[in-house]
């Protein structure tokens, strides 16, 4: 066995390879274990980013068809499948080939293979090209992920049968496409070959669209995808699945009883679970929680000292910013910093059409938590720049601290609200408070004015929205 | 997931108690009514009764520690619980059979329970705080077979006694440790070779679905078996919500506090919606250095208001002058002392005729030895006996980790009055010198106060004090304990009263002694059997090589 090494992450995705790229650039010496040919993981390979790329696919066919509305008539689209395909590799192979040179400036060691650990400093890489080294470091970050979870009883296996990695390979658009899921992944998916011309239908276990996020958010977001979707069925679970030659029948379940529906597709987008399997992590004393996460105290060191984890393994969100921020922390705790992932504010976007976005405390949990908040309101059709771009379904929120008048939360749905929640994170962030952002001139016309005018709205004194505060 | 037992209400105005004992083990069965823990509440040690039952999944409390009333005991799980674990493994088998169906060329990675040939068991991590511990005992010897869980070491580590429980299995090679070694968590512990002979990973082609999943129900059941046995006390899952307080301070401010040691939460903030600045935190530590540096880490000042002097000019002349050096230190130690030790004095009588007799047939030898033989002299024999004796006298209270410190030397230090004021000298190592010695010892340390040659070195280091003004008069009077010292011994000017002796009174000589002792760690009765034993030790000068 050879001298100890100082880092090792395993896991190239946007925790490990950020947190890589930190060490190094603090002058680490830095192992970084990944199974792809470059770093960027789920995220840029099989999630966010080419997901991304086909959603603007999806918002340019829809915008194209709305266009009669004011006058100018495209005609029907024509996709060429293999070359959207091309564009969507293309796209991901720029980024991670990117991320490849730019690991390589940072002279960071990149072994592609898999790493099972054999003790607490100890890995031994099952390398891709078949050879087997063991190596030992100092210290070890895991940022193995997750990947999609199954229903129990639906077989995968089937070539009908598609998870989110599936999907996002492009391979046919399917006439009748079920989602299972109403979850942020199943929306997304299901937006870009609803666009591309696909029937879709969702299937959602629970009462509503995207569990967790605000109902008065949801409904906008609800009646875009009521139109776009041929079928969204709520409190209606799969029972079982069966393969047939260019599809496969579905039983469904509801209060209203059984149906049987048939599908050339169907996506399984009910969540993701931590990968943990095959780590090793019995040879080390990293603890594992009941859900299947790697259990951390607040700078990401697990049970075992001289191993760190971050990202979707330690927990939800299950988000690549998160992973990223989380890789920082883990990286200054071990150059010896005294620091703690923290953050006052998380934001999660939902990249469909329109988007939707929140950041901070959402107004469920301000209600669960029975704080002392209120909220004020901006919807869009008080909006100039909505009004121009045809798009008034939108609305932005914030809640505030009714006593010290901090924001504490943001939430907006309309076009390009993934990019505003940003504002909304740097104002919790800083403990702005609702003056702050009344007073921050914001340019116009933009979709921005909205965030400052919520914040008047707050005190009941918004240009556009008349709605005085009740004394 | 695992369901917690918490301390429960033990009475009126019983809010916290101290773990004298753990009565049940991590993996044990407990049922309904079995007594979990014993406490000591300060009114009474009591058993507490498991008001569940289950299986112990981790033990949350240790002998010493103090706990509150809700404060977790031990998590548990229910045999629902268990079972449900057991069962996980099924429900995951074809994602791990998965594989199978993807391309040839992807190998099927399965782990085994344990590395085959040698394996080390490194020292795990024990719990919070706890970086490393005392080898008190070697449990296992080279050849022996070890089990998951077996009891391999016990370890002191400062807080606890605790036995580690191995984490692996198999024949002992080699032990790394030995009793008396520091052990530090991540150190080996043991070197075992494996009792499976599987690799570790092995590459194979599709394997059909039952092995693979009788390998992962092996490795899961190790998993939940290892995650039995130490449940770290601090961990927790990074929540996917935030936290329920957020400091009103922006992220790089948040980051500065945490980084010299201050909690934000504890900073109020200057700015709007009391937003808190760089500034905010930086005055905030400013202000707690001064106050830290004000009390002298003392927890002292307890409820004294500051009392502001009249003006005394209004009722004549008046001269002020610069409190000296000695006067100064003297009226702080002794206000912080008086402040902080409960004081008693308990007084007594020693009857020194016959003493006196052989104090006066000695002082020539004595004197030409160098020193005076004087009572103080002889009191500092004697009450280095009576510190051996009595070995509370010879302590110092730690309210602060709420110890007490028994020291094994016996220095003595003795008040001399001087022009700069009171000042106390200490004479070191008093149980091993003799009368004659200490008297030169007492005679050169006088001489060096009066001489203001004293140095830092001689005030230091007392475990008792004596002071005599028998020189200048006075029945008795209470001396204030020389903190962190426990009793001052105070002696006044002995004189001759008459005794009822045998039917009659004679003339006997009487040394009025005064102790004054520290309440919080002598009691009444232990302060009167010490100064008792003191007056016979003067009476009867023999006791002092009977006893002493």
């Amino acid at each position: 066995m050879s001298t100890q090494k100082e880092l090792a992450v395993i896991g190239g995705g946007p925790g490990g390879y950020v947190a890589a790229f930190l060490a190094a650039d603090h002058g680490m010496d830095i192992t970084l274990i990944e199974k792809d040919t470059n770093p960027g993981g789920v995220c840029l390979y099989r999630g966010c980013i080419p997901s991304k790329a086909l959603l603007h696919v999806a918002k340019l066919v829809r915008e194209a068809r709305e266009a009669e509305h004011i006058g100018i008539t495209f005609g029907k689209p024509v996709i060429d499948l293999d070359k959207l395909r091309t564009f969507k590799e293309n796209v991901v192979n720029k980024m991670t080939g990117g991320l490849g040179q730019l690991s390589r400036q940072r002279k960071i060691n990149y072994l592609r293979g898999t790493a099972t650990f054999v003790n607490s400093n100890t890995v031994s890489i099952e390398k891709n090209d078949g050879t087997t080294e063991e190596m030992s470091f100092k210290n070890i970050i895991i940022a193995t992920g997750s990947v999609p979870t199954r229903i129990p009883g639906i077989s995968i296996d089937s070539p009908h049968v598609w998870d989110s990695t599936g999907a996002l390979e492009l391979k046919e658009i399917p006439e009748n496409f079920l989602v299972i899921g109403g979850g942020y992944i199943g929306l997304e998916l299901g937006s870009v070959y609803s666009a591309l011309g696909s029937k879709v239908t969702v299937v959602e276990m629970t009462s509503g669209l995207l569990p967790g996020a605000d109902g008065d958010m949801v409904k906008i977001l609800e009646k875009s995808l009521y139109a776009a979707f041929q079928r969204i069925m709520l409190n209606t679970k799969v029972v079982a699945l069966k393969e047939e030659k260019n599809g496969a029948t579905v039983t469904i379940e509801s209060d209203k009883g059984r149906e049987e529906l048939f599908f050339n597709k169907v996506l399984v987008s009910v969540g993701r679970r931590p990968v943990t399997q095959g780590l090793g992590l019995e040879n080390t004393g990293v603890k594992i929680n009941d859900r299947g996460f790697i259990i951390v105290d607040e700078k990401l060191q697990t049970a075992d000292p001289s191993i760190y984890a971050i990202g979707d393994i330690v927990g939800n969100p299950m988000l690549a910013h998160k992973a990223s921020a989380e890789g920082k922390v883990a990286v200054e705790a071990i150059r010896g910093h005294k620091v703690a992932f923290e953050p006052a504010a998380i934001p999660a976007v939902v990249f469909t059409d329109p988007e939707l976005a929140w950041a901070g405390v959402t107004e469920n949990e301000a209600k669960e938590k029975g704080l002392n908040y209120e909220v004020a309101r901006f919807p869009w059709a008080a909006s100039g720049r909505a009004s121009t771009l045809g798009r008034n379904d939108g609305l932005t929120k914030l809640l505030f601290d009714k006593e010290s008048q901090r924001i504490i939360g943001m939430g907006i749905v309309g076009v390009g609200a993934g990019d505003m929640i940003a504002e909304g994170v740097l104002a919790i962030e800083m403990a702005a408070n609702a003056k702050d952002i009344a007073m921050s001139i914001h340019p116009h016309p933009t979709l921005s004015e909205t965030v400052m005018e919520a914040a008047e709205v707050f005190f009941g004194e918004s240009a556009h929205l008349y709605r005085p505060k009740r004394k | 997931m695992a369901l917690e037992f918490k301390l429960p209400e033990l009475g009126e105005n019983i809010e916290s108690a101290d773990v004298t004992r753990v009565l049940i083990k991590i993996g044990e069965k407990v049922e309904q009514n079995q007594p979990i823990v014993e406490i000591e509440t300060g009114k009474a040690t009591v058993e507490v009764p498991s008001e569940v039952s289950g299986i112990v999944d981790s033990v949350k409390v240790r002998v010493g520690d103090k706990i509150k009333i809700g404060a977790t005991l031990f998590t548990y799980s229910t045999a629902g619980a268990t079972l449900k674990k057991a069962e996980t493994p099924k429900s995951q088998k074809p994602e791990i059979s998965q594989p199978a169906v993807k391309k040839e060329s992807e190998p099927v990675i399965t782990t085994k329970t344990q590395a085959p040939g040698k394996v080390e068991f490194r020292l795990p991590f024990l719990g919070e705080g706890i970086e490393s511990g005392d080898v008190t005992k070697v449990l296992v010897k080279p050849g022996d077979n070890v089990e998951f869980n077996q009891s391999v070491i016990e370890l002191e580590t400062g807080k606890a006694s605790v036995e580690v429980p191995s984490e692996v299995s198999g024949k002992v090679l080699e032990v790394k440790v030995q009793s008396g070694a520091k052990a530090a968590v991540g150190d080996v512990i043991l070197i075992v070779m494996g009792s499976s002979s599987t690799p570790v990973k092995e590459v194979s082609k599709p394997a059909p679905a039952l092995r693979v999943e009788s390998q992962t129900k092996q490795a899961s059941e190790t998993q939940e078996e290892r995650s039995k046995m130490f449940v770290p006390p601090v961990l927790s899952v990074t929540k996917a919500g935030m936290p329920d307080k957020i400091a009103p301070a922006a992220p790089s401010v948040r980051k500065f506090a945490r980084e010299i040691g201050i909690d934000i939460n504890e900073v109020s903030g200057s700015g709007p919606s009391g937003r808190i600045s760089i500034d905010d935190v930086k005055l905030f530590a400013k202000n707690l250095n001064q106050k830290i540096r004000k009390e002298g880490g003392l927890t002292g000042g307890i409820g004294i208001v500051k009392e502001t002097l009249p003006d005394f000019s209004k009722w004549g002349d008046t001269e002020r002058t610069e409190m000296m050096n000695v006067r100064r230190k003297t009226a702080e130690h002794l206000s912080y002392a008086w402040s902080t030790i409960p004081h008693v004095t308990q007084f007594d009588k020693a009857d020194i005729t016959d003493l006196e007799e052989l104090r006066k047939k000695y002082s020539k030898t004595v004197e030409q030895a160098g020193g005076k033989l004087t009572v103080t002299a002889i009191l500092l024999k004697v009450i280095a006996s009576a510190l051996k004796k009595f070995p509370q006298f010879n302590s110092s209270v730690d309210m602060e980790r709420k110890e007490v410190v028994y020291k094994k030397y016996y220095n003595i230090g003795v008040a001399v009055d001087t022009e700069k004021g009171l000042l106390v000298p200490v004479i070191k190592n008093v149980d091993k010198k003799n009368i004659t010695e200490l008297s030169a010892d007492l005679a050169e340390i006088s001489r060096k106060a009066k001489d203001k040659k004293l140095t830092i070195d001689d005030m230091q280091g007392g475990n008792f004090s004596i002071s005599n003004l028998g020189g200048i008069g006075g029945t008795y009077f209470t001396p204030i304990v020389n903190s962190p010292e426990v009793a001052i011994l105070g002696v006044s000017r002995g004189a001759m009263e008459p005794k009822f002796v045998n039917g009659g009174f004679v003339p006997r000589l009487m040394l009025p002694l005064s102790l004054s002792y520290d309440h919080r760690i002598i009691d009444g009765a232990d302060a009167a059997r010490f100064i008792r034993w003191v007056a016979e030790a003067l009476e009867n000068p023999f006791l002092l090589n009977l006893e002493g």
